[in-house]
């Protein structure tokens, strides 16, 4: 015979009930989320290096485009003779023979002083021609871009990044301007629209910030000391689809080792970038993981270390209650909520201690960072989760405690 | 034998208690029969270990026999699982302990609500019938203490208001006046006394003779055994 089931006391009264009794022991219960805290924190902020990584990537990888390749020389050790350019010759060799690519353009770098009247930016001079438009993925917000008859006549103009266009004409338009590069004196005929900018240094890609570039006509950028006037120092291109994208960048590469006699070379592939970088964020997962499997353990055993403590203490209480009619899962759903209510306060705070770290680590180390608010529920679910294990011991202890044992327990 | 029409609210029949010590058996209670009617008040007295206590945990359904059979309402306790007991002790059963067992981080009031939570009685109502018990023994401005700012007294009667809170049949009292001076311990057995007048039945554990002397039926225990019943 059984009684038929009840539902046991209102879960806003267990909670209550619960508050109260940790709050006989302020400190005690304090210092026992401890542990749960500190682990939360270290997994929030931990992580959040993993999701600022994993963001900047993908902000590159939107910047340069994710069927854009880049090919350069590798660039030489420190110490060294820098590497030789690339022929501009292969520009045209790539154009006919890498299968469905478009868009190769040559590209020569140098970075000049770029000024206007008083004032002056730091640029990146980017000497292209027009399909690194195309290559690129440039939005143009004013004007017009490069055009052959630019390139043919050594025209002596130039397409502004967005930030550079801000920095020498912040008040009135660029258009028709004159900006000074290095010795030269350029019209500007163009201006870029702004992209989100890659932040952060220190990560795989090297993606140029375009909005401090400034673009003129490939042979108007002289640099004056240039070993060879016909080499470039880059040669981008887009594949026609995404799945082109690595066949093509193979085909580029054994062309170029042919046409240079097997320089070493560089290869951007966004799409292979985005692969590996996943691989190392898996490895960059499972550390983390281990760190807060391990901490959360650490975390609850201290819970469970006060939760028997508690019901040492409350064993009277335990009596009590089931001598009113408290059944044995009254009793350990009691003690599971306050173990509960531990670990989720304990997360709560682990959270936004893991927000402050994750900020200090992004304003100290410089690394960027950020919080995916997934994360955030995820710690108070894992937290939940602690309470529950780990409290589940010391509720079963409770609950089989001998009605009339408890009660005479001084 | 057929159960009688009319039952008896608690039947124990050859009754025993035996604890495991250390190695070794204790008898608490060696065949004790007992029936306890409605609206009875009856005093149990006998020395210490004569196994007072160890009855007044088995009437309460806190402990079951070892052998012998627990009839309540004619109906057999043997079977009922730990959840069947619980509600048994919920619906029908209200304790008085010698040191009032209070929890102390409850306020009064919650203290009495506590039976009801237990019972599946709408969160609504447990105010009102808490400060109603409240009432009944005199407490009802005390309500929103806590048990430590209490008298003795006062403290013993707030348990005795969460004892009736739920309205139950039996009422057991363990040495409800053994911490209490004898004017207060007074106040407390008259208290006792008005509620079984009002209908309760009472079963009261004792040491002090003058209390025992109070019930109706006085039975003394020695060595686990029912020496002696008196009626007056």
């Amino acid at each position: 015979m059984s009684a038929p089931k009840e539902p046991g006391l209102p879960g806003l009264l267990l909670l209550r009930l619960g508050v109260r009794s940790l709050k006989l022991h302020k400190l005690r219960s304090s210092l026992s989320i401890l542990g749960v805290v500190f682990g939360v924190a270290a997994v929030v902020a931990m992580s959040s290096v993993g999701e600022g990584a994993r963001r900047e990537t993908l902000a590159q990888i939107a910047a340069l485009g994710i069927d854009t390749v880049t090919v350069r020389p590798r660039p030489a050790p420190p110490g060294q003779p820098p590497a030789p350019a690339l022929p501009l010759a292969a520009v045209e060799s790539l154009r006919r023979v890498v299968p469905g690519a478009r868009s190769v353009a040559p590209v020569r770098l140098a970075e000049l002083p770029a000024s206007a009247g008083a004032r002056s930016a730091a640029a990146v001079v980017v000497g292209t021609t027009p399909v690194y438009r195309d290559a690129a993925r440039l939005q143009l917000a004013a004007g017009r871009f490069l055009v052959d008859l630019d390139v043919s006549d050594r025209k002596r103009v130039a397409v502004l990044g967005s930030a550079v266009a801000r920095a020498l004409f912040p008040l009135e338009g660029a258009l028709g301007r004159t900006v000074r590069l290095g010795g030269d004196y350029f019209e500007v005929i163009g201006v870029l629209e702004g992209r989100a900018a890659p932040r952060g240094r220190g990560t795989a890609i090297h993606a140029r910030d375009l909005n401090r570039a400034v673009l003129v006509p490939l042979p108007a950028l002289d640099r004056g000391v240039d070993a060879r006037p016909d080499g470039v120092d880059e040669i981008v291109f887009r594949a026609a689809t995404p799945e082109a994208v690595v066949p093509a960048a193979a085909v580029a590469q054994a062309l170029l080792r042919r046409l240079t006699g097997e320089q070493p070379l560089e290869l951007v592939v966004p799409r292979e970038i985005l692969r590996q970088r996943e691989r190392t964020q898996r490895i960059f997962n499972v550390v983390t993981g281990a760190v807060a499997a391990i901490s959360l353990i650490v975390g609850g055993i201290g819970i469970m270390n006060i939760m028997l403590a508690s019901v040492a203490e409350r064993t009277r209480e335990v009596g009590i209650r089931r001598a009113l009619g408290a059944r044995k899962r009254d009793i350990a759903t009691q003690f599971l909520v306050e173990s509960s209510i531990l670990t989720v306060i304990g997360g709560a705070l682990g959270s936004l201690l893991g927000l402050v770290g994750s900020f200090l680590i992004q304003a100290f180390a410089g690394w960027p960072t950020a919080v995916h608010p997934l994360m955030l529920l995820a710690a108070l679910a894992v937290a939940l989760a602690v309470g529950l294990g780990f409290g589940l011991y010391p509720a079963w202890h409770a609950a089989s405690l001998e009605p009339m044992d408890a009660l005479r327990r001084e | 034998m057929l159960p009688a029409p009319d039952p008896p609210l608690v039947t124990l029949r050859d009754v025993s208690r035996v604890y495991p010590h250390g190695g070794r058996e204790v008898v608490a209670l060696a065949g004790v029969s007992l029936e306890i009617r409605a609206g009875e008040k009856l005093a149990i007295m006998g020395p210490s270990g004569s196994g007072k206590t160890t009855l007044l945990s088995i009437l309460g359904c806190l402990d079951r026999p070892t052998s012998g059979q627990h009839l309540v309402d004619g109906r057999p306790v043997e079977g009922l699982d730990d959840d069947a007991l619980s509600r048994l002790r919920n619906r029908e059963i209200g304790f008085v302990f010698q040191a009032c067992h209070l929890i102390p981080q409850l306020t009064v009031a919650e203290n009495v609500e506590t039976p009801l939570q237990y019972g599946g009685v709408p969160p609504g109502e447990w105010r009102e019938r808490a400060l109603h018990a409240l009432a009944r023994v005199g407490l009802a401005e005390r309500s929103d203490h806590r048990p430590g700012e209490l008298s003795g007294g006062e403290a013993q009667r707030a348990a005795i208001a969460r004892a009736l809170v739920g309205a139950p049949r039996l009422l057991l009292a363990d040495e409800p006046t053994g911490n209490l001076d004898s004017a207060t311990g007074e106040e407390i057995a008259a208290l006792l006394d008005e509620l079984h007048e009002h209908g309760s039945t009472v079963v009261l554990v004792t040491h002090n003779e003058a209390l025992g002397a109070r019930a109706r039926r006085l039975l003394r225990l020695r060595d686990g055994r029912i020496e002696s019943e008196a009626r007056a």
